[in-house]
């Protein structure tokens, strides 16, 4: 497979009657966008609002996160299986307007938190406070079932992004970044001698609110499966994950994976990346145990040395992580982990409650429970009962100046385990 | 395989249509007590105990699916609920209930603990039918 | 602006005596005694010893109330900045009182605390969360060492510097993880520490794994009624005026005691354990090794025989070293003595 993701550097964004991209300015027609998902029958009202690095301004409660993007050239122009007809994805050119993300915000459940602050201390714990976010509020009609709710949410964000993306058609790319890999013989004759990697990007598939979507197939119907780590960057795998705000992964960073792409840039260098196995973590022990036999098995199948795995979320999916773990180093292929962890207000708890003595190469994302303070903001985009929740975590985290202390479980991004985000976690 | 299962759960929402079920009169951790109580006289614990995020920790609802049928006390099992225990405790020592969302969360748990009857149905063929 | 410290020494380093001083109640002096001395001269202009206190080390662990009133009045009377005790290199018992100290000044009073101590001292894991504990040698050889890395340190607590990493300042993790920004995202950190692995290269795992030392349970005994039985305790339960000396904390050694006729400890034991209430214990010291119910059970046959000895310690603040020795010696004697079983009880 081969694609090409062609960025164009996005310095603003603005709002006004025809879009385009001149001189890296981004510029989105508001109604054109709120008429484009409108056509959807179940939504009730649409806001489109822009938040920018630095503005003193608060995202709450975020959904999901988008990169804009367009086609244009080769099959598949936005979400194949979801908003788009079924074709191949992973091969092709894509414009994308990089710096740009849209965020949408709309809460299913009153307890959804999810913060982005664009400046001050706020800024520094989340990598969506670096983007130029254009953030689309969903408000669907009443009574539809939570499901359908969900749904609608979720879809009309990629909508949104498809639609934002057709400015950057005609764009100048600057950077052309080139992803192309052949199958794993071929691959493999090119460099014999470097240690086989597969990736194993565990995805959180245990409900409503707690899904993921891979061609739009819920990830908690599938047996443990390979994907060509070209068709994610592409946009085959979405999130419909609505909780777990520090460390679940947004569709932004499915499609621009880290760990992928931190693999691609050692391919054919020190590593011969073999590919991407995604495996759902289910929420019964009997499901765990399949899928990480499975998970496993595939990776022996490959034949690879070494496997980068990364969790999303946190409870039940650690017995998940450490489980597939055990199972790869049982089977002598050397395994990092990529986690976050909860040791307590002080960082003086015990991290881990389920523990593997395979688990020797472990990477931390972050304590969940690290205590940050939010500054008040100028502005709030969303729900002031999120800032309730947000706020009524324990007596006297809303502090009298309108300044709140949360823990980093609510940041989006903040402890990202596909490592997304720099955070780690020191021992002293 | 043992298929008969128990729900149980301290969520108000959950109705006997799903199956048998153990009502806890109390909160999330005393759910937990009950199902480590049952693991320990045998029980099989189906489901994981916790939710698959720290927001799901802080729910006054929880739903845990164990076997019906009592046999040997499982290590595994046993492990499973005794570290679910201390994370638990650990991620929540300083939080309070989110009492607020109290409905939201009974909902979610609700539909969450339909899908982990489903999954487990998918071993448990002949229970698929019932939930939908 | 030149800190005040007050300082802390046993009576063998407050220069009062040996041993036969260990009972002495707490004093407080204005002068500067022993490594006071030392460590104020390493201070300079920075800070100036203001008083110290010494103390009995085991009136500190026996009176262990009064102990703590005097240095609560102490510290209020002088107001310091700062609070340094020892260095206790691998005394247990001074190790143990300075591990009081670092309680009730650091945790109780916010007024933080330095000490030293050898890896091995059993006042090591009850003080290292809450002072700053300096890695010393095993002995007072190591005096001039420890005291200058203890200064170094004092000094950047007091002007509130954030300490480096433990291994580079010479002293003990707390055991807090701190949550820091990288210079590098996650996942590139995964692709290099894969990367060292595949070389064979040193990592270091961001996570470290607990390490427990798991011990394999013995075959089930398959005849109880015709198995001998040994009654083993660490909760200081020991003949009436504790003949052996054993330590109410932090023991040093273990002791038996023949209970060959007996049916009760009754009246003839009681507890010198420094850990718990023992009003209770020495009430019915079966309470806590229960020969009473194991002689009931030799009675109604339920097990063959009890050991006609009973083998004791004290668990509190008694190192996983000095553990190890006490199970592994008297574990031998056991086998030996052909027992095949053995009740563990703790507190």
């Amino acid at each position: 497979m081969n694609l090409e993701l062609r960025k164009i550097e996005i310095k603003d964004v603005v709002f006004g009657e025809v879009p385009g991209v001149k001189d890296g300015v981004l510029t989105v027609c508001k109604q054109d966008i709120i008429d484009e998902l409108m056509e959807d029958v179940n939504v009730k009202s649409i806001k489109v609002d822009i938040a920018k690095p630095g503005e003193k301004t608060r995202i709450i409660p975020v959904k999901d996160v988008i990169q804009p993007r367009i086609k244009v050239e080769g099959k598949g122009n936005g979400f194949p299986g979801v908003t788009s007809e079924m074709v191949q994805l992973g091969s092709g050119k894509v414009n994308v307007l990089d710096g740009v993300a849209v965020v949408t915000i709309g809460d299913i459940v009153g307890f959804q938190e999810g913060v982005i602050d664009m400046w001050g201390e706020g800024a520094k714990w989340t990598p969506f406070s670096k983007t130029l976010n254009i953030v689309v509020d969903i408000e669907p009609v009443e009574g539809l079932d939570p499901h359908t709710h969900e749904a609608t949410v979720r879809v009309a964000g990629l909508k949104a992004a498809e639609f934002i993306g057709k400015a950057g058609k005609e764009a100048e790319a600057g950077v052309v970044d080139k992803y192309e890999m052949d199958d794993i013989f071929t691959e493999t004759s090119k460099y014999p001698d470097l240690p086989k990697v597969a990736y194993v990007e565990m995805l959180i598939s245990q409900g409503l609110l707690h899904d993921g979507y891979i061609y739009g197939v819920n990830s908690g119907k599938i047996l443990p499966t390979l994907i060509h780590p070209n068709e994610e960057l592409d946009g085959a795998v979405i999130s419909g994950n609505c909780v777990a705000a520090c460390d679940k992964i947004t569709t932004y960073q499915h499609q621009n994976n880290s760990a992928i792409l931190d693999l691609y840039n050692r391919h054919g260098k020190d590593i011969n990346f073999v590919g991407v196995i995604l495996t759902p973590e289910l929420t019964t022990l009997e499901g765990k145990f399949r899928t990480c036999d499975y998970t496993a098995k595939l990776c022996r199948t490959l034949g690879v040395d070494g496997v980068v795995v990364s969790e999303e979320g946190y409870g039940n999916p650690d017995s998940d992580l450490l489980m597939i773990c055990k199972r790869l180093e049982d089977s002598g292929i050397k395994t990092v982990l990529i986690t976050d962890e909860c040791s307590g207000w002080d960082g003086m708890s015990q991290p881990l409650a389920d523990t593997t003595p395979e688990a020797v190469a472990v990477i931390s994302t972050g304590n969940v429970s690290h205590v940050v303070e939010l500054e008040p903001a100028d502005r709030v985009i969303g729900s002031a009962e999120a800032i309730a929740t947000l706020a009524g975590g324990w007596e006297g985290c809303l502090k009298e100046d309108g300044s709140m202390v949360c823990e980093l479980n609510a940041v989006i991004g903040a402890t990202s385990e596909i490592g997304y985000h720099n955070l780690t976690v020191e021992l002293y | 395989m043992e298929h008969a299962f128990v729900v149980v759960t301290n969520n108000p929402l959950v109705g006997k249509d799903l199956g048998e079920m153990k009502f806890v009169e109390g909160s999330y951790e005393d759910v937990l007590i009950k199902v480590r109580d049952l693991v320990y006289e045998g029980h099989q614990l189906i489901s994981h105990p916790l939710g698959a995020s720290m927001r799901m920790l802080f729910s006054p609802y929880r739903s845990v699916l164990v076997g019906a049928e009592r046999s040997e006390t499982s290590e595994v099992y046993a492990l499973t609920i005794e570290s679910s225990m201390d994370t638990f405790r650990r991620s929540t020592a300083n939080r309070n209930v989110d009492h607020v969302n109290a409905d939201d969360y009974a909902r979610i748990d609700l539909e969450l603990l339909k899908e982990a009857i489903k999954e487990h149905g998918i071993i448990q063929r002949e229970k698929i039918q019932e939930v939908q | 602006m030149s800190y005040k410290v007050l300082y802390y020494v046993n009576q063998f380093f407050g220069q009062v005596g040996g041993e036969d001083k260990a009972g002495m109640a707490p004093v407080i002096k204005d002068e500067k005694v022993g490594p006071a001395l030392g460590f104020d001269q390493l201070m300079g202009e920075d800070a100036e010893v203001v008083g110290t206190i010494i103390c009995g080390d085991n009136f500190f662990n026996e009176n262990n109330e009064e102990a703590v009133k005097f240095i609560i009045d102490a510290v209020s009377e002088k107001n310091p900045d700062l609070v340094v005790a020892g260095p206790a290199f691998n005394a247990g018992r001074y190790g143990m009182a300075c591990a009081g100290v670092a309680k009730i000044v650091a945790d109780e009073l916010k007024i933080p605390v330095i000490t030293g101590m050898y890896e091995e001292n059993p006042g090591l894991e009850t003080s290292r969360a809450k002072a700053i504990v300096v890695e010393t040698t095993d002995s007072a050889a190591g005096m001039k060492k420890a005291l200058a890395t203890m200064s170094d340190l004092a000094r950047k607590m007091l002007k509130g510097e954030k300490l480096g990493y433990p291994e580079d300042e010479g002293y003990f993790a707390q055991g807090k993880r701190l949550t820091v920004f990288s210079d590098k995202r996650g996942s590139e950190r995964a692709v290099e520490m894969l990367l060292a692995r595949f070389k064979g290269e040193e990592f270091k795992s961001e996570l470290p794994m607990p390490v427990f030392d798991r011990v394999a349970p013995a075959a089930a005994i398959k005849d109880l009624s015709k198995a001998k039985i040994a009654l083993v305790t660490s909760g200081g339960i020991v003949p009436n005026g504790n003949p052996d000396r054993i330590q109410s904390a932090s023991a040093q050694k273990w002791g038996k005691y023949n209970i060959a006729g007996k049916d009760s400890l009754e009246g003839e034991f009681y507890t010198i354990h420094g850990g718990y209430d023992p009003v209770y214990a020495n009430e019915l010291p079966d309470r806590v090794a229960p020969l009473d119910m194991m002689r009931k059970f030799q009675k109604e046959g339920l097990i063959g025989e009890v050991y006609e000895y009973f083998y004791t310690t004290t668990g509190t603040g008694t190192s996983v070293g000095n553990s190890i020795t006490f199970g592994s010696e008297i574990g031998k004697e056991l086998k030996e003595a052909g027992v095949d079983a053995a009740i563990l009880t703790s507190t």
